[in-house]
């Protein structure tokens, strides 16, 4: 549905500063009807990437193709302006006009747009997709009397009207309080999903991340990390970035010592078994990832077995769902998650076993930055 | 960089080639309007002063040879420099105390001096100098006659014909306009700075002396350089005292070099003139946006969660009430005198005896005369067109001043800001030169195209600063939408900032029809307005003419203003 080929965006440097290389070599596809995220920390071009595709930022080089329709290319010398690309978009601020009623504002892109619709039909389709958001009864209301929530699914009945090729979503959900961002996160879900939408959707927040999408884009710095299904990411990273950014990780540095699906690192703590990449050859130096969540508590007779480790309980810390617990094995800390029922206590010693299969192997950190374009 | 051009896919004219158009014109637009003028105006400074500037190949500094070895030049100088900075710091100085006690004491009568101060900065300075004129002209000037009456003195006590009455004056009629930003500066101040030196132990005295005043001393020093500079273009106040009084400064200079009352126009010598004017309105312009930065260091402003506590008075009151009612005073009775003056027949000091005569007859003279109802004709059409046109060009200017960050943007951006620095006579001056033999001059188009000059870079400001607070996406959202760039702006982007349009458009109404030197310098019979008609009543002299048409159109502009900026203020304030 849609493709980005080697996508280069640069912005002119600022009072005497260097120019900067918002994204540089970007490529990927996405399904039709699939749910991807652009994911990464601020500043790392999935927003540039989201305004390319949208057409309201133009990249120096690439390709951009929607459902086999070249939307822009660098070497054709071609660009289709944002109002031509049939996009439907939910802002990160919802950009609800305030001077017009919440009808007004979805009927917007059948009035105005380019798919217009004849008067009776646009109510219809109008009325329809705000009935699909639940906002049936406020068609009439002034958008500025709307809460927050509201106003977002007013954005999400305009993005969606006209029945646009791509949905486009930037941070919809960062404004919203916390309990009504968890409900928002399934709606949108479960709406995009029924209507078999694409949906290209950004984020910095990896649970949002994790919890909506078929597929994650991984960026940092203007370039890919990794991408993959939620599981494949959370449970496979690729590196030590993707590891750390996608939730809390015991990350403990080595040199591999064995490669492939059996391989081995030799660490301060021992030996490790794990896994690692095929790329990785014996001697590069690696990182340990292991999980707080996939350390066991083992009994202490298994002390001797493969990836156990002996260790001493150092700081609990109770937070409801589960105690965070740092321990000391030979002199490092590693973090591990309790069950709040748990009769274990500070200065206690216990034997932790680390599964093999848990322990993922990745390079350790080679430094790359979203430095001045030299 | 080469970038990729645009597809227009089938259906011609929309998005980028829209915007690309629509800049290209207005970069034509604004270059013809702005640059035009300036170069000519350099060109004729150059040439030698028989031929007119198009017309010879010649160049020669002679003027500004003539120019710089003139001892004239010194005093002019001087007294431009003089009478600029004596106005300045009396007009800051009053509207400081006032706009103080409005803003942060209790003085009683706050909001009527509030209204009045936004009315009176609608007042033609013009009219409030004939005012004083007839209140204080040496022979028969009211006041003059009533002291002598009362008192049996026999030489005049106050003369309006001195250097002293014409600072005054102007620094009286500069308030206002003081007052609105001084307020704007005093209500923008974070009254937590203050509240921090009292709880800290702070005496008030200590507070007002050491947090507040130096908190605001980068305000008021721009705000006085603004002043400043104003004072140095004004022309009208200069023409009409000024030139009496023998007190010629810079600009009535140019006026009186460019149509002098008898005698073959010096247009070289004017325009060398208009240069050193343009260099030193320049200069403080540079110096101004200087301390505007400098200001920016000390910006203050935050949310208006509250407002500061009001000092209590006391017996100060008094004082307060009577210091802020006299100046109120000093505006009123121009006015007063100019009303008394427009229903009287002939002219006579107020008595009661001449109470009997009062009738609306010169108004209905007036108003069936052909060349007056011309003059109103014109006027309208001026105010009208002029307003409008600045504001759609501003607007468009405004969009691409913020949203784009092409180069072309900040040619606009620079090239809209240039008139601020350029004072309106040399402007006019140089048009004059320019248009002098196209079918434009004689036209009120040409008047028109004057003010648009003169008005867009306070067009530009108004509109760039109210859609910089405008969120980005409310415009890309109606572009995702499948709308063209110009419905976008049409249907979103300026229907969203209309308040600020409509206070542009109202600025831009008043200043057209209180403005005298363009239509002044650019008289001819056809297209006088009702500034340069008062002028001319004026000097007939039909004063109880002048008067009436005085009252009229101080009362049309105060009718259409103030109560559409009322509005505007109260929508703006949501």
């Amino acid at each position: 549905m849609l493709l980005i080929e080697k996508l280069v965006k640069s912005y002119p440097g600022q009072h005497g500063q260097d120019a900067m290389l918002a994204l540089r070599d970007i490529s990927f596809k996405v399904e039709e009807g699939s749910f991807f995220t652009l994911l990464g920390p601020s500043g790392c071009g999935k927003t540039t990437t989201l305004q390319c595709i949208a057409g309201l930022e133009h990249p120096d080089k690439g390709l951009i193709q929607m459902g086999g329709k070249t939307m822009f290319s660098s070497r054709e010398n071609l660009i289709v302006p944002a109002n031509r690309r049939e996009l439907g978009m939910v802002f990160q601020s919802y950009a609800v006009w305030p001077h017009m009623t919440v009808f007004e504002n979805v009927a917007f892109p059948l009035v105005y747009g380019i798919k217009r619709a004849p008067t009776q039909e646009m109510r219809t389709r109008v009325l329809k997709a705000l009935e699909m958001v639940e906002l049936g009864q406020f068609a009439d209301r002034p958008a500025p009397l709307l809460s927050g929530g509201q106003q977002q699914r007013v954005a999400l009945a305009r993005a969606l009207v006209h029945a646009p090729r791509l949905l486009l979503l930037d941070e919809p959900l960062s404004n919203l309080d916390a309990k009504l961002r968890d409900t928002m996160r399934t709606e949108i879900r479960n709406l995009v999903k029924s209507l078999g939408i694409t949906t290209i959707f950004v984020t910095h927040d990896q649970v949002e991340a994790v919890s909506m999408s078929d597929q994650i884009l991984l960026m940092r710095a203007g370039k890919i990390v990794q991408q993959g299904s939620p599981r494949d990411i959370y449970l496979s990273p690729n590196s030590v970035f993707t590891a750390d950014f996608m939730g809390r990780s015991n990350l403990i540095t080595g040199v591999l010592d064995r490669s492939g699906e059996t391989a081995r690192a030799h660490t301060a703590l021992g030996p490790i078994s794990g896994v690692a990449g095929p790329a990785l050859k014996p001697g590069a130096s690696v990182v340990v990832v292991v999980r707080p969540r996939g350390i066991r508590i083992a009994s202490t007779s298994e002390s001797s077995g493969l990836n156990c480790f002996k260790a001493r309980v150092q700081n609990m810390n109770f937070l409801g769902d589960v105690v965070e617990t740092q321990v000391d094995i030979q002199g490092s800390k590693l973090t591990l998650m309790l069950n709040p029922y748990t009769a274990i206590s500070v200065g206690q010693e216990l034997t932790l076993e680390f599964p093999p299969e848990r322990c993922v192997i990745v390079p350790s950190e080679v430094p790359s930055s979203c430095g001045p374009l030299k | 960089m080469n970038g990729p051009t645009v597809t227009s896919n089938g259906r011609p004219g929309t998005g980028l080639d829209q915007q690309k158009l629509v800049q290209s014109l207005l970069l034509v637009v604004v270059s013809v309007l702005v640059l035009g003028p300036v170069l000519v105006l350099i060109r004729t400074s150059l040439a030698p002063s028989e031929a007119m500037p198009f017309e010879t190949l010649d160049f020669t500094l002679k003027h500004y040879a003539q120019l710089l070895q003139s001892p004239r030049t010194i005093s002019l100088m001087w007294n431009t420099v003089v009478y600029a900075l004596s106005s300045m710091t009396i007009g800051v100085a009053i509207a400081t105390a006032i706009a103080w006690c409005t803003e942060r004491t209790d003085m009683p009568g706050r909001t009527i001096v509030r209204i009045l101060m936004f009315a009176w900065m609608m007042v033609p300075a013009l009219v409030i100098g004939f005012g004083w004129i007839l209140l204080l002209n040496s022979g028969n000037g009211a006041l003059n006659v009533l002291f002598r009456e009362l008192f049996g003195y026999l030489q005049p006590i106050l003369t309006i014909y001195s250097f002293w009455s014409l600072i005054i004056i102007t620094s009286f009629a500069v308030v206002p306009t003081g007052f609105v930003m001084i307020s704007g500066l005093l209500r923008n101040m974070d009254p937590n700075l203050e509240l921090a030196a009292r709880v800290h132990g702070g005496s008030s005295w200590a507070t007002l002396t050491r947090v507040t005043l130096p908190v605001l001393t980068p305000g008021l020093f721009s705000i006085g350089i603004y002043m400043f500079m104003a004072v140095v273009q004004a022309f009208d106040l200069p023409l009409i005292i000024g030139l009496s009084a023998d007190v010629p400064v810079l600009s009535t200079r140019v006026y009186l070099l460019s149509s002098p009352d008898n005698g073959l126009p010096n247009y070289g010598l004017a325009a060398s003139f208009g240069v050193l004017l343009l260099v030193l309105a320049a200069g403080l312009m540079w110096a101004y946006m200087r301390a505007i930065r400098l200001g920016e260091r000390f910006r203050v402003v935050t949310g208006k969660a509250y407002r500061p506590k009001r000092i209590t008075l006391g017996l100060w009151r008094f004082a307060a009430i009577g210091f802020t009612f006299s100046y109120c005073a000093a505006m009123m009775l121009p006015l007063l005198i100019l009303l008394w003056v427009s229903l009287l027949p002939h002219y006579s000091t107020p008595s009661l005896s001449a109470f009997g005569g009062l009738s609306f007859d010169t108004y209905r003279r007036l108003l069936t005369n052909p060349m007056i109802s011309r003059a109103i004709g014109n006027t309208i059409i001026l105010v009208i067109s002029s307003a409008t046109i600045v504001m759609l060009i501003s607007c468009l200017i405004g969009w691409f001043t913020v949203r784009s960050n092409s180069r072309a943007g900040k040619i606009l951006d620079a090239l809209s800001f240039l008139p601020m620095a350029i004072p309106p006579i040399v402007l006019v001056l140089a048009i004059l030169l320019l248009y002098l033999n196209t079918p434009l001059y004689g036209t009120i188009w040409i008047l028109v195209l004057g003010h648009m000059t003169i008005y867009i870079s306070f067009g530009v400001r108004t509109m760039s600063s109210a859609l910089i607070q405008l969120h980005k996406e409310l415009g890309d959202a109606a572009l995702i939408s499948g709308a063209s760039w110009l419905t976008s702006l049409q249907k979103v982007t300026f229907p969203l900032v209309w308040p600020q349009i409509l206070n542009g458009w109202l600025w831009v109404f008043a200043h057209s029809a209180r403005d005298l030197t363009v239509p002044l310098m650019l008289m001819t019979t056809s297209n006088i307005v009702a500034a340069s008609t008062l002028w001319n009543l004026w000097q007939f002299p039909d004063l109880p003419g002048a008067a009436a048409l005085a009252m009229l159109l101080m009362t049309a502009l105060l009718a259409v203003v103030v109560p559409s900026q009322l509005y505007v203020s109260s929508r703006l304030e949501r």
